[in-house]
């Protein structure tokens, strides 16, 4: 891609360090408050893992972004496939050994890969970008967490005896691979040039999130622990809210909203 | 399974992957997906602004195996939960699945022209409200039809993989295919129409896009009408004999009688890829010696 990143640290209005506590903690109070809930009181309470989807998408939007921002263009798609590809495999390995600490097995060794992939990444390959270690540790933690949370909306339980019939035996696993994937790398992806802003893009982030929380509402209906309609109905909420905001931004950040009209003239551009 | 239903099941799914790879390549071409993009995103850059649908969801294969995945995830659940008919169910899935592949495709294309305020693009909303539609009616055809084979798969010829993986797996191939073989028919022929034929694109000619249409300014729906004479059907004949030739050879010779019909089937393969690749060979000699090497004229400066 001709266009990339503006080639430097990324700016805007909220500190990225607040993003990262903010994806961490409400992914794993998300998918942890889920479990406790859905087994002390009922199924409808499996949408707070899609909560905590959400955060963790937006937090691996946010360090797609910042490490995006040093000039990748066409590797913006690579890094968020990336992301949930290492995600992935550290999921199914925590969620694997864990039982109750599967979701922070799997956080924890998605960092430790996600740390090594950097450190060949800038030293071994010399890609040269300052945050790569950091980012790269952040994004592929991001991916698992994404991954847990998503399967714990559909499945209501991160316990992989249950995850294993219900959300890979059936091949769901595949979705939430892309949609994982894509919730990360598309927010970025969508707003990139020289005069993206950090709340545009999360709001995309968010809207993103949503859609695939919506879709996980839509699995639970397969599976006995989750529920899906209070999953779906928050997801949609979210969704109008999400994409309501990024379009006020897009009004507000773009050259010109015009209903329809002719191409600017020579004197318009100089 | 009777061989001659194997072979009804296989030409079905060749069909329906002919289909599947023309609609694919036409909404990549609506939006001016994968690779005309970058050269779209160029030219405001380059003083062109236009009025060309632009979105960058990750290239296709990921955005195709990403609306493939969701429909085939919605139709396992649909007939699984609900015991809707197979029909129904696909058709549900790759509803939900387009639409939703809309929201990708209006925030990238909105979003990527707000970041590009300092060179005067505007964002026309009757190109959103437009394209937008079209982009999800070619989707839903794409998705359906990937559906179609994957269900064929799974159900008729017993393939072990569920639904969801399989729509995923094909969503991919299908993307990588438009990208490849009808791409270029958008990408190095309608966007540079203004330069020679096999002059290829000069750098010094990046972001410079044919802007103006047959008859006021052009928009993405008149490429994919350009693409649809060419590029589009290439890439279905494309992906219809990847998804026939790759099942023909073990129909044919079905692994599962015996050893020998195993290795029948590999030898068959690699007689089927020798003979594309010389066919490749002959065709591509003979465009060259037919319309010549590109001979670049010397008094003929390019200025950027």
């Amino acid at each position: 891609m001709s266009a990339g990143g503006s080639g430097g640290p990324a700016t805007g209005g909220i500190d990225h360090n607040k993003i990262i506590i903010f994806g961490i903690i409400g992914a794993l109070v998300g998918i942890y408050a889920a479990y406790f809930l859905v087994n002390a009181i009922g199924s409808a309470f499996s949408f707070i893992a899609g909560l905590g989807a959400i955060c963790s998408i937006v937090w691996g939007a946010s360090a797609v972004r910042r490490v995006s921002n040093y000039g990748l263009g066409t590797g913006v798609p690579s890094i968020g496939m990336l992301a949930i590809g290492t995600g992935m495999v550290a999921s199914l390995f925590g969620m694997a050994v864990g039982s109750i600490a599967g979701p922070i097995i799997s956080f924890v060794t998605a960092c430790i890969i996600g740390l090594v992939i950097g450190i060949l990444a800038n030293r071994i390959i010399g890609m040269g970008i300052p945050i790569m270690e950091q980012s790269m540790t952040e994004i592929a933690g991001a991916g698992s967490l994404t991954i847990v949370a998503l399967s714990t909306t559909m499945s209501g339980t991160f316990m992989i005896e249950t995850i294993l019939p219900n959300v890979i035996g059936t091949g769901y696993i595949a979705m939430i691979f892309i949609i994982g994937a894509l919730s990360i790398l598309h927010p970025f992806n969508a707003n990139l040039g020289p005069d993206e802003h950090q709340d545009r893009t999360l709001s995309t982030g968010f809207e993103k999130g949503a859609i695939a929380v919506i879709i996980a509402g839509i699995v639970a209906t397969t599976t006995a622990g989750a529920a899906s309609i209070p999953t779906i109905l928050v997801g949609a909420f979210i969704w109008y809210t999400a994409f309501s905001k990024f379009y006020e931004y897009i009004k507000r950040d773009a050259h010109k909203v015009v209903g329809t009209g002719v191409l600017p003239t020579e004197e318009e551009l100089e | 399974m009777d061989p001659l239903l194997g072979m009804g099941v296989l030409a079905l799914m060749g069909a329906a992957a002919t289909i599947a790879g023309a609609t694919e390549d036409l909404e990549s071409d609506v939006g001016s997906q994968s690779n005309p993009n970058s050269q779209v995103q160029l030219a405001p850059q380059m003083m062109h602004p236009h009025r060309i649908y632009n979105k960058a969801i990750s290239g296709e294969p990921p955005s195709n195996a990403l609306m493939c995945a969701i429909g085939g995830t919605i139709a396992s659940v649909m007939m699984s939960a609900y015991g809707l008919s197979v029909v129904f169910a696909i058709t549900f899935g790759a509803a939900i699945a387009a639409v939703i592949h809309g929201t990708y495709a209006a925030s990238s294309f909105m979003g990527r022209v707000s970041s590009q305020k300092r060179f005067k693009q505007p964002l026309y909303l009757d190109i959103v409200r437009s394209h937008t539609p079209v982009i999800i009616g070619y989707a839903f055809l794409t998705t359906f039809f990937i559906l179609v084979i994957s269900y064929l798969m799974s159900s008729v010829l017993n393939h072990p993989f569920p639904l969801p993986l399989l729509a995923f797996i094909w969503g991919i191939t299908v993307g990588a295919i438009g990208s490849s073989t009808g791409d270029v028919h958008y990408g190095a022929e309608r966007e540079y129409q203004n330069v020679e034929f096999g002059s290829g694109i000069n750098a010094a000619n990046s972001g410079d896009i044919v802007r103006h249409g047959e008859s006021g300014l052009r928009n993405g729906i008149d490429n994919a009408w350009f693409c649809s004479k060419f590029g589009g059907p290439v890439t279905g004949i494309a992906f219809g004999m990847t998804v026939f030739l790759s099942g023909w050879v073990t129909t044919v010779f079905n692994p599962g009688e015996s050893i020998t019909m195993g290795w029948l089937s590999v030898i068959a393969g690699l007689l089927i890829v020798a003979i594309l690749i010389i066919g490749n060979r002959i065709i591509e000699t003979w465009a060259r010696s037919t319309y010549g090497p590109y001979q670049e004229e010397e008094s003929e400066e390019v200025t950027a």
